[in-house]
């Protein structure tokens, strides 16, 4: 339920990704890389290094850089997976950032024993709805839909839906501490490393997590 | 770009999502306890990098207000206060704009 408000700001982002990337891709190809990338970040830079002329190894460069945060969430994830290999396999294709998040926050919630249950069936849910919403939001954008009186509203969702979430998994006051740290890495990185800048929440979410005990 | 190119990123993008969920065994009790505290980090990071552009710069007045009215009830760890805080903190910053 509550991963529709993401969905509708997930098809307004994939509105302007069908017509950016038809420009550069056509609409066949468009539509193509939304069913079988199913990835906003990566999508929208391979946008970018095509806008600038960007050759193969770029691209397939930059999708291993962004991709690397996957290990990291899917090793999140795993710890709580209590199903067999081939329904893992298939859940995969829905690990997304959104999609962790309401998977972490359905575990938490759920009663010891459901927690495995739990996560798996909402990373399914909210997969399945937030890929809905990206294909039909990318197929509206390669038709000619616009949607970009609704751009602001939408990018502001996402600071607020990532800041609920992190409320969400926050159980013990050394993961504030933490999370705040991570959150100033992460904008020092923004502002002098800023070609690192994608990658950095994964890396300053990892490094913070690493030492000392909990409290 | 070919549609031989796509398949391959559309590879290795799922490859980099089943690597862990499929191929690693359950996790030790150490290594459990450290990704335990990733979840906020990473969401806290996320929502940090979501409110800065390019070289740091921050985002509009109705997000960054948007960010704040979340942040406000983000104590209560209700995704759904958060979102109304969201909402209230957004309507505001656009009024203010």
């Amino acid at each position: 339920m509550l991963s529709l408000p993401a969905a509708a700001a997930v098809a307004v982002f994939g509105t302007l990704y069908g017509a950016a990337a038809s420009v550069f891709l056509g609409a066949p190809l468009t539509l193509l890389s939304s069913l079988l990338v199913y990835s906003g970040a990566l999508q929208f830079a391979m946008v970018a290094l095509l806008g600038a002329g960007a050759t193969t190894l770029p691209l397939l460069l930059t999708a291993v850089v962004l991709n690397l945060r996957h290990l990291v969430l899917g090793a999140a994830l795993r710890s709580r997976f209590e199903s067999g290999p081939r329904r893992r396999a298939l859940l995969a294709f829905f690990l997304v950032d959104e999609t962790f998040g309401f998977a972490i926050a359905a575990g938490n919630a759920a009663r010891p024993g459901a927690v495995g249950a739990a996560t798996e069936r909402t990373l399914l849910v909210s997969g399945l709805t937030l890929y809905a919403a990206w294909l039909v939001g990318t197929l509206v954008g390669v038709l000619g839909g616009v949607l970009a009186a609704a751009e602001g509203l939408a990018g502001a969702l996402f600071p607020v839906l990532f800041i609920g979430l992190a409320a969400l998994a926050t159980r013990r006051r050394s993961h504030v501490v933490r999370a705040l740290a991570a959150a100033g890495l992460t904008a020092a990185v923004a502002v002098l490393l800023p070609d690192l800048r994608m990658i950095a929440p994964v890396v300053a979410g990892v490094l913070v997590a690493l030492p000392g005990g909990d409290w | 770009m070919s549609a031989l190119v796509l398949l391959v990123i559309a590879l290795i993008t799922y490859a980099s999502r089943a690597a862990a969920v499929v191929l690693l065994p359950r996790p030790g009790a150490r290594f459990e306890t450290i990704l335990s505290r990733i979840p906020a980090a990473i969401f806290a990071s996320l929502a940090t990098a979501t409110l800065l552009g390019e070289g740091g710069a921050p985002a509009s007045v109705p997000t960054l207000a948007a960010a704040a009215g979340a942040l406000g009830l983000s104590p209560a760890r209700s995704l759904l206060l958060c979102l109304v805080g969201g909402a209230a903190g957004y309507a505001a910053g656009t009024l203010l704009r």
